[in-house]
């Protein structure tokens, strides 16, 4: 199969992601049903969890894996979180994409694992205080373009 | 991107980039036009472009009141 990455891109993601401090595991929902971008999806994580050796991908189906997929909040394919990863423990930081991470969005997934590798999400103080106050459930949908 | 950073300050906060194009129902629910645009809580708030930190905080803090 071609490759989506080329050596030219693979190099500057490379670079993106050597400030990586620790680890990050990703985990990918596809289906077996109507799902147009769930193949270049999965190939395009493995190709950049390739690329440093912080990063580990877990490949899962949101059918089979119904279980997974509900305590990850995933109800969409191709469907992607990006967790926290210490030993055997996966921490959910409730980060997630729906849909093929490409043109914009590729950035924003770079951007993802490098903001939780960090451990920090580097908002400022008062915010960070204002937001730790929320004591309901919120749900953030950020729609964007891959152009 | 900023949704993500306030979802990892609290477990309570998921934040979800979505392809509008893969997911056009869900973006003609929302009425998405211009992009970035942000749904908070399936419709209880909306904001529309690239936002400050504090711009977004308000909307999430106004939604969940």
């Amino acid at each position: 199969m071609n490759q989506l990455l080329d050596e030219n891109i693979q190099n500057q993601v490379r670079q993106a992601l050597s400030p990586m401090e620790e680890p990050v595991h990703v985990l990918f929902f596809g289906s077996q049903n109507d799902c147009e971008y769930c193949d270049d999806t999965r190939q395009l994580l493995e190709e950049v969890t390739s690329l440093s050796d912080k990063l580990s991908l877990g490949i899962h189906d949101i059918d089979s894996d119904a279980d997974l997929a509900r305590q990850f909040g995933v109800d969409k394919t191709p469907g992607i979180v990006l967790a926290g990863k210490e030993g055997d423990v996966i921490t959910d930081y409730g980060i997630r994409f729906a849909g093929i991470p490409a043109g914009h969005e590729f950035g924003s997934l770079i951007q993802g694992l490098l903001l939780i590798s960090s451990r920090n999400s580097g908002l400022s103080q008062a915010t960070k205080e204002q937001i730790k106050l929320i004591q309901k459930p919120v749900l953030l949908q950020v729609f964007a373009t891959p152009t | 991107m900023l949704a993500h950073k306030m979802a990892m300050e609290n477990p309570l906060i998921q934040a979800e980039a979505i392809d509008a194009v893969e997911f056009p129902e869900l973006s003609r629910k929302h009425n998405v036009s211009g992009v970035p645009q942000t749904t908070i809580n399936d419709g209880a708030g909306h904001v529309v472009g690239a936002v400050p930190e504090t711009n977004l905080l308000a909307a999430i803090l106004q939604s969940v009141k």
